[in-house]
Formats: structure tokens, C-alpha cells, sequence
């Protein structure tokens, strides 16, 4: 049975240093939903039997069939520290040994990474999971970055430990040594993207923030839970105990005493960390797995476990669960490391203030998030829509960083694209329910004040996938989340009987709503597409849509990549287009820009709504822009945000700040469809050199100038060695040596090359990374796992843009050229490129 | 310092009448013999029909690519009706010379019409012909203002015609009809169609369709025994428009899917929008290649692209109506009809009038966000990407408007807005069907209050905002998309009465759900009434007139802060008709 109510916890709510916001992440397969049980477990939301194999936290079907979690899940738990007075070792004061967990559990999977993003987010603190085997992965990494760049602190859980011991037989030793070169890993990692404010979050066994344990059997431990178990026996001080019970410390038994070396008069001795901690573990699983049935209650005596009469009839791996379970139960360890370690909201948004809010740091929002006040102004941010059992209808999902939200209270719900004073998305609503998320159910709350994870109902109809809800008039929004995936894979969509087309549309809008990452739009040839971060993302979504959000059959084309236009060299001459009057001339230089400062755009670095003196500092600085260039941006397209520039160079011409607005509406076309192929543009500078303009304003006014922009920019790109950009995936693949070979068969077939490949300490397995082209990837696991008869484990996820090689797009026998006419074909436009002579007038 | 003179602003005369949008149709092939020409423009028929309708003032109304005939075409009506007239005094020789001098400028001077002169000489009973040159809108369309023009009784419409129906004026059309090679038609007509008792409609365009009797008898004779001929007739709205039917489909319109169409010569995209909805397939006998061959006409790519806009279109907030015909009758209804559907949906509309569209004068108008045109049912599909924002046509403003959750598209295309006005029920009920929409959502929030702290009562939920509309275009929520306000549902309807108990304690909440509410109380306002032009105005332009920049101007200083540059000089002042340059004070008012 559940063993707490929703009171107790709404009690718990108001004391924020007795709270713990954490996510659990990992590389995919390493075991998060699994260790998650044996919380729930301990929690009474599942039995203890099932802990390890329901996986209660996926809670769609096709996640406990697949077996891979694909939505990230919240649940609250109620947890306690074993010893009351381990409360005195927690950094902040806190008296009360209640707590309240907040846990989120994510996917693994790099196609899912934006759902783990949306639960950083929310988070204060993350439960790393590695595999003792296979160590960092991939994904582990890009987790950790996420992570320290949300300033999360980590803590590390070393799983899958009964393997190392059943299947690799690993001896004590070299077992420690394993962890220590995992730890030492993920600490590369972690130092790699320090960050000042959040301070040194390196793990370390001895201080307590790395557990070592089995997901699957339920049991866990830290070095500290074994310093306290030692400590009145020693009569030693826990904290001094724990540095000597992990790393190069070593107990002389025949002195007594403690030592730095490994070895007495030439033998050697057993490391503190073997003797201590792992000993009695080996003991067991010796005992138990060797059936060595007489020594097991003598045993169990030692250790104070003591067994049902049922349990005592088992044998094997049942016995040897049942008794790691009550010996060194995990949620036991995993309650003390994230209790102990991971702070609460009141330290967290202390530092995390800065990164979240985009408003000055001195306003009314920004302090009340900083003390995570729960009687200032609300400030909440909406991560992510969860589906409800209500068709079509969404919680939305998100952390109350200050302030209280309770049902009714009227709300401004502010979009991704709202800028204080504007109206352009901002709503005014209130909120009719608040909710805990408990998994796969919800409990309605009164209210829940600053520093803890609700859902909300009744503002999904206003925000798309996420946003701000604030009671101040004046608040900026808390920052939108940046994905490290893009959508970059798409396919469309369908409906087979045009009548069910209304479904679809429907279905796709709450398709969009449903995921972090998914886009759902409609071509400009009419097609309605679904793009993903990956293939198995894809997949995922039109599975939902086809089986649960349309409802309806549909056909669904083969993936196909989006491509951007660009320019490969400056125009070779200077364009000119006249206006259909002939009375005003635009001159205009097309040129590539830097692709740091195109990254640094789509990154959020450098951004339209930037002061423009800040933004112009950046780019002489970091690019080598002129900084009077620099100060003369004029905007930022497509959509007022991509990644080309419009510059104006001109120097004393007369009316040009009328034209403005004409020839920015003419850039925003221009660069939403190129000339090549109706393709966004990328990465290109337009410097508008020279103008001139009518006298009288009538002849100068929109319907002269949108158009004549529109074609100088076309010509301008004509003109500057056009080209196509292709996304590109990185792949990290998992291989061991022997199967390398087909690797490198199957990547040189599709374009891709390795640029990187080591070897996993102590394992035979390699690290081979690649850059792979997106358009080259479909069918590239199948294809994989053929080649290396299923030994090689591929993970894809969007990396950069890069020129399609292969010579012109606009000479049609060239290999851009030929996906040029493809595209444009699909599209239905005809299938040879315009010349630049079509946009280009003669003086 | 002063100039005396204008600066020269105006450009070389050839400049100013390039027409920017290029003339489709190949301007005037060989010189008709006089034969031909007393042939094509079917003389005879039209001076008896002008003589029957005892006209006395006729306009002639030709296609710019017939323009060059007009002249010889003038002469020989007018012989005709001189010689059918038994007191003809004959033709007075100043007249013929204006004539001549008159086609000679048509070609620049759009309106110049003959009748100053020519009516003061000619006597009672003779009939005065005019050329109308340069179309107002689209040359397939009567021009009947310019025909009002010169007081005509009668039109003579020269070309290929949309047989939209007149409202004020009585019409000879004159199809001009174009050779046809009945072999090759033949040929190409029995390799399409080997099965001999496949059911076939013949259709041609206009100019070609006096060949289609002849085509028919002579496929008859090869063995075909389910063709239907068709004969023009003026009716848009019929199920092949303009065309006679067949009687099977006369009784059953569901029958015309069991036909094929064989059409010769391309018909206008609009009509073989309509066409490939209707019946079974539609090929095409060009007749401007040297070896023709019918072709399957397909037009599943040109219904997505259209499918593209129209989803584009429906979370535009501004609407431009473009009317693009004053003859069609109809017009003014359809008219009022979209700006209904506009103001229905919560959108704004303006109309606008500017003759004929191209990108540059539409263009001029950064705010409208879509245009519909309400022209012709041939003209009005507009397939460019040379426009700023996108041309649909009322049929297509229907279906944008819908609502997503009623939107169905490919399966039918409606050009001609009569046969739309007729459907008025149906949208209607589509109306109703969106107003069902909010009762229900208004019946689920009324749920989730009743169990939840039910601290949301009517009055403020009234005063919450709309949710935004998911643009399917771009994948993003548009949050401004009906600036007027969507109108609420009236409490009388059924699904609210259960509501109406706590209503009555707030009156005013129920009063104001009456009303059309503005969806932003803060919106910008002209006279009163609120103006997304103006809104855009204030919030998206960043230049507002002159003056609106002085703040933020930094102008280049020399050393000692003085701006640098060009000084304030005195300008022009006055009308665009004439104005006064640089004479300051007292120059101009002397």
C-alpha cells in the first residue's frame, strides 16, 4: 500500500529545504526505470516483488514492450533517512527527517533527449546511472552536459554490479578498479563543463555521492552506509572512515592500523574498499550461488538479515535477491545519496536563478525565484504537456520556482515568443485544477507553493509544447529550453479516405503538443509533415498519431532530410534588382557567414532581441566582424531568428529607414524559400550595398520594394556559388574489435567517415565515432547490425550542417544538382533552377 | 540655393507602360486575309444580331493578342450594318481616319474610346461602334463599366470568354473560332481510348469548339458509341461549366464519374481543377505542339500547393478582398458573403479595388496577410509565387475558414462564387458546426470547475483570453489570429441552459457574451472601433512617417557635434499634381 497520502505531502511542500527535485538519466539500457522501482517500491507504490521488472514509470504499452523508455515520468515519493541523525550532514539546516522526492525518470535513448531536457529543467539535482560494464557511454555524456549546463548537480549510481560478479566473475580487485575508472570517467566529463557558480560537483565514492549497486535485484550501497555500519565498531569517526574505506587505503590487520601502502613485508595486502565493503558482498553471492546451503544462516546472522520462512526455501538467484535486498536494500542508499547530496530547491535556484530567468536579475520575479519564496509573484515554468486520459486534453507539466500556484488564480501565460510590453503571445487565464504527477496517475492538490513539480489543468489550449505562467505584469519569461536534438528526419503524412483529414490535422496537433521535439507542419507543395530527432523517434510519433492522436489509417512516405540553401563564395558580381517602376535600385553582396557565428544564432548566443551594442561587441570579438558592420544588422531570418544576416553597408542614403520594414519583409521571404529549391536558407550575409530611392514616397513603398528584395537577395545567392547544406549525424558506435571491419564498410557506402575511435578501458570494446550524412542514414542500424552480425550498438543525433559535395546544384548532372531537381519535382515547381538573369536587371 | 525647376523624377515614357506581368497568350499570328478575317470574327452574324437587337451604340471588346484586327474588324461591321441599313447616307470620311489614328493609340492609351467626334456627325439611326481596348480586369470578362462608359447597349466580346453572366448589359460573344487538325485529334483521341464504348464527354475550349460536332461524327463513324458532344452554353455553375451535359447526368449528377473528358486544347487551371474533381479523368489534346498527343491531365500537386495556402490563410487575422470584376453578376453578394465569413471567423477585411492584380500593387499592403479575389470564375485562381502573400479564391476562404476540425480538401474545387452563394446552407451548417465547437469546450471547462475548487465562475472566465490557434503551416501557435473577437455562443443554446442558473446571478457576464468581444481590449482603436491595420501600424512597422524616427536617428557628428552631411534645404510643397519647388514663403503664395 501507498505509505503516504497526498496531505502529507502537500505538508511537505511547505518546506522546501526538506525537498528533492531530481531526474534520473543515463545512456539507454543502463537501467534508470529499473533502480526507479525499487524507490517506488520502497514508497508502496509497487510491491517489492515486482521492484526491478515492472518498470513502473514507463508507463505506455509500447514502453514495457520494447523495453526502452520513450516519455520521461514524474512521480512524488515520501522518503526518510535511515538514521535521524544524519540530518545534521545535510548542508542546509534542516530539522524535520521527512522528505519529499520529486523524481523523474527519463529516457535513454538520444532520439528522446529533448524529454530529458524538459525534465532537467524542472530539476535540481540527477541520479546518474552507469553500467559497471559498459561504463560512460555517449549518451551518458551528453546527459552530463545537460545536466551541468542546467547547473544540476550529479550524483552517480554504479549499476549492474550482480554482472560483473555472476557473469564476469570479476575478482574484488579488479572490480575496484572498474569503479574507479568509471568514476574517473564520468569526473572527465564533469570537469570538462565546470561551471563556476555551480563549484566542484566531481563524485566521489568517499564523499558519498557515487552508490554502487544492482537495479535488477534491488540492492545498492554507499561507501558511507559501510562507514556507519564500521564506525562504533572501529570507534572511529564515520566521515575519517569513509576516506580510508574507498581509493589507495589499505588495513594492516597484523599492525591494526591503517596504511597508504599495499603491501606488509613484501605481500600484499587487501585493499579497505575489498575488505570492507565488496568482502561481504562476495560472501554472499559465494554462498548463495554455490549453494552452500549450511553456511547461509551463520552467514545471515553476521549480517543481521533475517528471512521469512517462505524465503527461506529459496535458493539461486531468488535467495540471493531476497537477501542483497534486506542486507543493502537500494532504495536505502539511493534515499541517503539524494537526501545527503543533492541540494534542495531553496540552494539550487540560489544559483540557478541566472540561468533560468531572462529578465534583469533585480526585478521582482528574479528575487523571489532566487529566495524560491513561495508568498512572491508566481513564476512557473511549463516544460512539457503530458496526455491526460481526456482525449486530446494535456497537463501541463512544469516547476513553480516562486510564488504559489493554486487553482483559479488568474495567470498570464506567456509563449515562447512573448517580450514584455508586447501582446504577441500572452494569454490571461486561470488555472482551473493543480495536480501531483504520480506516474500513470494524478492527485488533484489544493495548491503548491514555490520549489516543487506540478501539472496543471486548463492552460494547455495556450502554450504549444511549453512556456512561462507568471502573476506579474512586468515578469520576462524564464528561458526557453534549448534541445541538443533537432528535428531533422521527416516524413509525410496522409490520410488514405480524404474525409478523415479533419482527424488527422487534429491528430497532429496533439501530436506537437505531446512531444518536446516533434514539428508537425504542412510543406509548401501541401504535404503534412512530421519531423523527429531520429528514425525511431519518428517512428514512435507516427505510431501515436496513426494509433492514438488520429486514429485513422494513413500512408507515410519514406523519410526524406531537409536541406538548407546556401552560398559558397562571395557574389561575383554586385546584384541589382530594379522595383517594377524601374525607380528604385537595390545593390546587394552575397557572402557565407563564419559557421561559428551560424551555430552561435541557432544556439541562442547571439539572437535578434540582443542590445545591439552587446551583440556587435560579440561578434568583432569572437568572429572578427567590423564592429560599425556588426552594429548595422538590420535582421535575423527566416522567422526573425535564423541564421542569415541582412547588413546594411550603405553609407548616406536618403529615405532608407523608410524602406526598412519593406526590405526586411522581402529578406524574411527570400530566406523562408530559396531560389535553388524552395529550401530555408543558411548561413548567408546579405550586405545591402547601395540603394537608390525615388523621391516621392509613393513611388517607394512597399509594393515596389517587397518584391525587388526579394529577387536582389535571389540574385545576390545565384550569383555566390549556391549550394546545399545537409544535416549530418554524429554516430557513436559501440563495437568490439573483431567487428570493426564492417563498420568501416558500412559508413564509407553511405558517405560517412570515422574521426575518432578508442578502446574502453579495460573492456574489448571500442568507441568509434563518425560524422554520417542524415540523408545516408536511413536503414543505417539494420545495416550496422548486419554487418557485425549485431554485435555494434549505433547512436545518432544531429550534429552540424554540411555542404553537399559533389560539384554545382545548378549544373543538373552533378550529384546536388540532381537532388535539386528531386526536390523541386516533389514540390511541383519545374525542375531547372532559375538563372540569376531572372532576378538580375541591367543598370 | 533654390531650384527653378522640378528635379527630373519622371522616367522615359517606355518605361511607365511595361506591364510587369507577362502576356500569356502569343501576340497576333499571320495577317488575316480579308476572308478570313470576315470568317473568324464572324461578321455577318453579328452585324444580323446587332440589327435584330435594333442596338444603336455597340462596343467591341477585344483581347490585347486580337487587338491588331480591330481596326479591319471596326471597318467591316460597320459596312455591314451600313449596308443593312436601307437609308445608310454611307460612312463620312473624317471618321474612318479618327478611327484609324484611334487604333493606333489604343495600344497606349488604355481608355481612349471614339465617340467625342463621331457622335456629333452621325445621324439618328446609324450605329455607333466602339473599340474597348486594355480590359479593366481579365480580357475573358465583359467589360461592362468601360462599355457604360460610352453609354453601349450591346458588348461584342471578342477572344475566349468565361461566360461569366452580365448584370447590366446584353452580350454577342464572338468566339473567334481557331483551326483545328480533326485527323490528328482523331488519331490521338483512339489511342487514348481504345475501348470503343468507354463513355467520353468531348469538350474543346472556346475558340475550338465549333470543331467538336465534327469530331463527334466523325468518331461516331470510327465505331464510338458513348460520346456526348458538348455545346457551349453560358452557365459557369453547371457541372461542366458553360457545357451542355449529358442526359444520364442531368437526371443523376453522380454519373459524370463514370465519364471521361478529352479536351481539346488546355483549358484554364481553374477549369481543370473543377473538371478532374468531377469526372473520371481528363486528357488533353494540345494543340500548340506540332505532334499532339492527349495527355492525362493531373492536378493532385496543383491541389496541394493550393491546399498549402489555404492552411496558410486560416490563421491570417487581416483579410484583403480584391474585386477583380465589376460585370459578373453576383459580385456584390459574394462580396458581402466573404466579408461575412471574414468577420464571422474574428478576422478583419478590407476591400480593395485595384484593377489589374499584379505583385507590385498588392504588395503595397504589408498588412493584409491574405487576399481573396471575387473576379470570374476563370481568372480568379491565381497560381504565382511572385506574390507577397497569397491569392485564393472565395471557394478557398470558405474552406480556410472552416475550422481544422471540419476541413476536408481534394475532393471537390468550386470556381464560380454563384454556385458557392447557392451552397449558403451548407456553410451555415458548417457555421453552426464551429459554434458547437465552443459550446463544448465551454461544457468541458464547466466539468473540470465543478471538481475541481470550482473558483472560476462565468464572470471571469469571460474575461479569460482565447486559446491561440495552431498555425498548420509553420507548426506554431499564432496568438493574435482573430483580432474582432470569435463570436460567443448565445446562451439560449441547449447545451448552456444547465449554466444558466449561475448566470443569472452576473448579468452583465451573459449580456456580454451576446456582443462580439474583442478578443484584446487593448488593440488599437480608429474611431472607436478596433483596427488591426492600425495595430499593425503602431506595433510591426518600424517606420511611421516622417518625423516618427527623429529620436533614434544618430546622425554622423564632425568634431565639434555638429551633424554632418547635407542641410536642411527647402523642399517641394503642394499637390502631387503640381508642385511648388524650393520657392519658400513668398515664392509660392505670390
Amino acid at each position: 500500500m501507498v505509505n503516504f497520502t497526498v496531505e502529507e505531502i502537500r505538508g511537505l511542500m511547505d518546506r522546501p529545504q526538506n525537498i528533492r527535485n531530481m531526474s534520473v538519466i543515463a545512456h539507454v539500457d543502463h537501467g534508470k526505470s529499473t533502480l526507479t522501482d525499487s524507490l517506488l517500491a520502497r514508497a508502496g507504490i509497487i510491491s517489492a516483488k515486482n521492484a526491478g521488472n515492472q518498470r513502473a514509470t514507463d508507463t505506455r504499452p509500447d514502453e514495457q514492450e520494447r523495453g526502452v523508455t520513450i516519455k520521461s515520468t514524474a512521480i512524488s515519493l515520501y522518503g526518510e533517512l535511515e538514521h535521524i541523525e544524519d540530518l545534521k550532514d545535510i548542508a542546509i539546516k534542516t530539522e524535520v527527517n521527512e522528505f519529499l522526492i520529486n523524481l523523474i525518470d527519463s529516457p535513454g535513448h538520444v532520439d528522446f533527449s529533448s524529454e530529458v531536457t524538459a525534465a532537467l529543467r524542472v530539476t535540481d539535482g540527477a541520479l546518474v546511472v552507469v553500467d559497471t560494464i559498459e561504463g560512460v557511454c555517449v549518451q551518458t555524456e551528453t546527459v552530463l552536459r545537460q545536466a551541468l549546463g542546467e547547473r544540476i548537480k550529479p550524483v552517480v549510481i554504479i549499476n549492474k554490479v550482480d554482472r560483473a560478479l555472476l557473469e564476469l566473475q570479476m575478482s574484488k580487485e579488479d572490480l575496484f578498479q572498474n569503479f574507479s575508472r568509471v568514476i574517473e570517467s564520468v569526473n572527465v566529463v564533469i570537469s570538462t563543463y565546470f561551471d563556476k557558480v555551480l563549484g566542484d560537483v566531481q563524485v566521489m565514492p568517499d564523499k558519498g555521492t557515487v552508490a554502487f549497486g544492482s537495479g535488477l535485484h534491488g540492492w545498492a550501497f554507499t561507501v558511507r552506509q559501510f562507514a556507519s555500519r564500521y564506525s562504533k565498531k572501529f570507534g572511529v569517526d564515520k566521515n575519517k572512515l569513509m576516506e580510508r574505506l574507498w581509493g589507495d587505503s589499505w588495513f594492516n590487520p597484523k599492525t591494526k592500523k591503517w596504511t597508504k601502502v599495499g603491501t606488509h613485508e613484501g605481500k600484499p595486502l587487501e585493499r579497505a574498499f575489498c575488505q570492507f565493503c565488496l568482502d561481504p558482498i562476495f560472501r554472499i553471492f559465494d554462498t548463495v550461488m554455490n549453494f552452500k546451503k549450511e553456511e547461509i544462516p551463520s552467514l545471515l546472522d553476521k549480517l543481521e538479515i533475517k528471512l521469512t520462512g517462505e524465503e527461506k526455501d529459496l535458493e539461486g538467484k531468488a535467495l540471493l535477491k531476497v537477501v542483497m535486498r534486506k542486507f543493502l536494500p537500494a532504495a536505502d542508499a539511493l534515499l541517503e545519496m539524494m537526501i545527503l547530496h543533492l541540494p534542495s530547491p531553496v540552494t539550487a535556484q540560489r544559483y540557478r536563478m541566472e540561468t533560468l530567468y531572462e529578465g534583469p536579475h533585480d526585478d521582482e520575479a528574479a528575487i523571489g525565484i532566487r529566495d524560491c519564496d513561495a508568498k512572491a509573484t508566481l513564476m512557473l515554468y511549463v516544460s512539457k504537456m503530458v496526455p491526460t486520459s481526456d482525449k486530446g486534453r494535456f497537463y501541463a507539466f512544469g516547476r513553480v520556482f516562486s510564488g504559489t500556484a493554486r487553482s483559479g488564480l488568474k495567470v498570464r501565460i506567456q509563449g515562447p515568443n512573448y517580450t514584455p510590453g508586447k501582446k504577441e503571445d500572452l494569454f490571461i487565464k486561470s488555472i482551473q485544477r493543480t495536480v501531483l504527477m504520480m506516474g500513470k496517475y494524478t492527485e488533484p492538490i489544493e495548491d503548491v507553493p514555490a520549489g516543487n513539480i506540478l501539472g496543471l489543468v486548463g492552460v494547455d489550449q495556450f502554450l504549444l509544447k511549453s512556456g512561462t505562467l507568471t502573476t506579474s505584469e512586468t515578469a520576462h519569461n524564464l528561458k526557453v529550453m534549448k534541445f541538443s536534438v533537432s528535428p531533422v528526419v521527416q516524413r509525410s503524412v496522409e490520410v488514405k479516405n480524404g474525409n478523415d483529414l479533419p482527424k488527422l490535422v487534429e491528430g497532429l496537433k496533439r501530436l506537437s503538443k505531446s512531444d518536446p521535439c516533434v514539428l508537425c507542419f504542412i510543406s509548401e507543395s501541401g504535404e503534412h509533415v512530421v519531423a523527429g530527432a531520429g528514425e525511431l523517434h519518428l517512428e514512435i510519433c507516427l505510431k501515436d498519431l496513426e494509433e492514438d492522436h488520429a486514429g485513422v489509417p494513413l500512408r507515410i512516405s519514406d523519410p526524406v532530410v531537409q536541406y538548407r540553401e546556401t552560398v559558397a563564395a562571395e557574389s561575383r558580381i554586385q546584384a541589382l534588382s530594379k522595383s517594377p517602376n524601374k525607380h528604385n535600385r537595390l545593390y546587394v553582396i552575397a557572402a557565407p557567414l563564419a559557421e561559428e557565428v551560424s551555430r552561435d544564432i541557432e544556439s541562442g548566443k547571439i539572437g535578434p532581441r540582443d542590445d545591439i551594442k552587446a551583440r556587435a561587441r560579440i561578434l568583432a570579438d569572437e568572429h572578427g566582424w567590423d564592429v560599425t558592420d556588426a552594429r548595422k544588422i538590420w535582421c535575423f531570418g527566416p522567422d526573425t531568428n535564423g541564421a542569415n544576416l541582412l547588413v546594411d553597408q550603405t553609407k548616406a542614403v536618403q529615405y532608407l529607414n523608410e524602406i526598412k520594414d519593406s526590405v526586411v519583409s522581402g529578406f524574411q521571404w527570400a530566406t523562408k524559400e530559396g531560389p535553388v529549391a524552395e529550401e530555408p536558407m543558411r548561413n548567408i550575409r546579405f550586405n545591402i550595398m547601395d540603394v537608390t530611392l525615388h523621391a516621392d514616397a509613393i513611388h517607394r513603398g512597399g509594393g515596389q520594394l517587397i518584391p525587388t528584395a526579394r529577387r536582389v537577395l535571389y540574385a545576390a545567392t545565384l550569383l555566390a556559388e549556391p549550394a546545399l547544406l545537409e544535416p549530418v549525424f554524429l554516430v557513436e558506435i559501440q563495437v568490439p574489435e573483431g567487428a570493426m571491419g564492417g563498420i568501416y564498410g558500412v559508413l564509407t557506402r553511405r558517405r560517412g567517415h570515422v574521426f575518432e575511435e578508442a578502446q574502453r578501458p579495460g573492456t574489448p570494446l571500442f568507441n568509434i565515432k563518425s560524422y554520417l550524412p542524415v540523408s545516408e542514414s536511413f536503414g543505417f542500424n539494420a545495416d550496422l547490425r548486419s554487418a557485425t552480425s549485431g554485435q555494434a550498438f549505433p547512436q545518432s543525433v544531429f550534429d552540424h550542417w554540411q555542404a553537399l559535395p559533389g560539384g554545382s546544384v545548378l549544373d543538373n548532372t552533378s550529384k546536388p544538382g540532381q537532388v535539386v531537381v528531386e526536390m523541386r519535382k516533389r514540390k511541383g515547381i519545374k525542375p531547372e533552377v532559375p538563372g540569376y538573369e531572372n532576378y538580375y536587371d541591367k543598370l | 540655393m533654390a531650384a527653378s525647376v522640378a528635379p527630373v523624377l519622371s522616367t522615359p515614357a517606355e518605361h511607365i507602360f511595361e506591364d510587369p506581368t507577362p502576356i500569356t497568350v502569343p501576340s497576333s499570328e499571320a495577317r488575316l486575309s480579308d476572308e478570313q478575317l470576315y470568317l473568324q470574327y464572324e461578321i455577318k452574324r453579328t452585324v444580323s444580331e446587332i440589327r435584330a437587337g435594333k442596338w444603336k451604340r455597340v462596343a467591341l471588346q477585344f483581347p490585347d493578342d486580337m487587338l491588331v484586327d480591330a481596326p479591319r474588324v471596326f471597318e467591316r461591321l460597320r459596312e455591314g450594318l451600313g449596308r443593312g441599313r436601307a437609308h445608310a447616307p454611307g460612312l463620312s470620311e473624317p471618321e474612318v481616319s479618327d478611327v484609324a489614328d484611334g487604333v493606333k493609340d489604343v495600344k497606349l492609351d488604355a481608355n481612349r474610346r471614339e465617340d467625342t467626334a463621331a457622335s456629333q456627325s452621325a445621324d439618328d439611326t446609324e450605329e455607333r461602334l466602339c473599340i474597348l481596348a486594355d480590359t479593366s480586369y481579365g480580357a475573358c470578362c465583359v467589360d461592362e463599366v468601360a462599355a457604360e462608359h460610352v453609354d453601349a447597349e450591346v458588348v461584342v466580346h471578342y477572344g475566349r470568354s468565361c461566360l461569366s453572366p452580365t448584370a447590366r448589359l446584353p452580350v454577342i460573344y464572338v468566339y473567334t473560332s481557331k483551326p483545328l487538325d480533326l485527323e490528328a485529334a482523331v488519331a490521338s483521341f483512339e489511342q487514348t481510348y481504345p475501348d470503343k464504348s468507354e463513355r467520353v464527354c468531348l469538350m474543346a475550349d472556346i475558340p475550338y469548339s465549333h470543331h467538336v460536332p465534327a469530331l463527334a461524327q466523325r468518331l461516331r463513324e470510327e465505331g464510338y458509341t458513348n460520346l456526348f458532344a458538348t455545346e457551349v452554353v453560358g452557365d459557369p455553375s453547371s457541372l461542366l461549366p458553360n457545357r451542355t451535359l449529358p442526359q444520364a447526368v442531368q437526371q443523376d449528377p453522380a454519373a459524370l464519374k463514370e465519364y471521361s473528358i478529352f479536351h481539346i486544347s488546355s483549358p484554364p487551371t481553374s477549369l481543370l481543377l473543377i473538371l478532374s474533381s468531377r469526372v473520371k479523368s481528363v486528357h488533353i489534346f494540345p494543340t500548340d505542339t506540332a505532334q499532339p498527343t492527349a495527355l492525362e491531365a493531373t492536378t493532385a500537386q496543383l491541389l496541394r500547393r493550393r491546399y498549402a495556402l489555404i492552411t496558410r490563410l486560416s490563421t491570417v487575422p487581416i483579410f484583403g478582398i480584391l474585386i477583380n470584376t465589376l460585370s459578373v453578376s453576383n459580385y456584390l453578394a459574394a462580396l458581402t458573403h466573404c466579408q461575412h465569413l471574414i468577420k464571422r471567423a474574428g478576422k478583419k477585411s478590407y476591400v480593395f479595388v485595384v484593377g489589374k492584380v499584379n505583385a507590385a500593387k498588392v504588395a503595397n499592403f504589408s498588412e493584409i496577410g491574405g487576399w481573396v479575389v471575387i473576379g470570374c470564375w476563370e481568372s480568379s485562381l491565381i497560381e504565382s509565387k511572385e506574390f507577397y502573400r497569397p491569392i485564393i479564391t472565395p471557394f478557398e476562404l470558405e474552406v480556410a475558414l472552416v475550422g481544422d476540425e471540419e476541413r476536408v480538401w481534394g475532393g471537390e474545387w468550386v470556381g464560380d462564387f454563384s454556385a458557392l452563394l447557392g451552397r449558403d446552407g451548407n456553410v451555415v451548417g458548417g457555421g453552426t458546426g464551429a459554434g458547437r465547437e465552443v459550446v463544448e469546450g465551454c461544457g468541458e471547462e464547466e466539468l473540470v470547475n465543478g471538481d475541481g475548487a470550482g473558483e472560476g465562475d462565468w464572470g471571469e472566465q469571460d474575461s479569460d483570453d482565447e486559446p491561440p490557434d495552431f498555425d498548420l503551416r509553420t507548426g506554431k501557435y499564432v496568438s493574435h489570429s482573430r483580432p474582432m473577437g470569435r463570436t460567443r455562443p448565445s446562451p439560449a443554446a441547449p447545451t448552456l441552459t444547465a449554466d444558466s442558473s449561475d448566470v443569472s446571478t452576473a448579468p452583465p457576464a451573459t449580456s456580454s457574451a451576446l456582443v462580439q468581444r474583442a478578443a484584446k481590449s487593448d488593440l488599437a482603436t480608429v474611431n472607436g472601433a478596433v483596427s488591426p491595420a492600425a495595430e499593425y501600424l503602431r506595433s510591426q512597422r518600424t517606420w511611421q512617417g516622417l518625423g516618427s524616427d527623429l529620436q533614434r536617428i544618430a546622425y554622423e557628428r564632425d568634431d565639434e557635434g555638429r551633424i554632418r552631411g547635407a542641410a536642411v534645404e527647402e523642399g517641394r510643397s503642394g499637390v502631387a499634381r503640381g508642385y511648388a519647388v524650393g520657392e519658400g514663403d513668398n515664392g509660392a503664395r505670390k
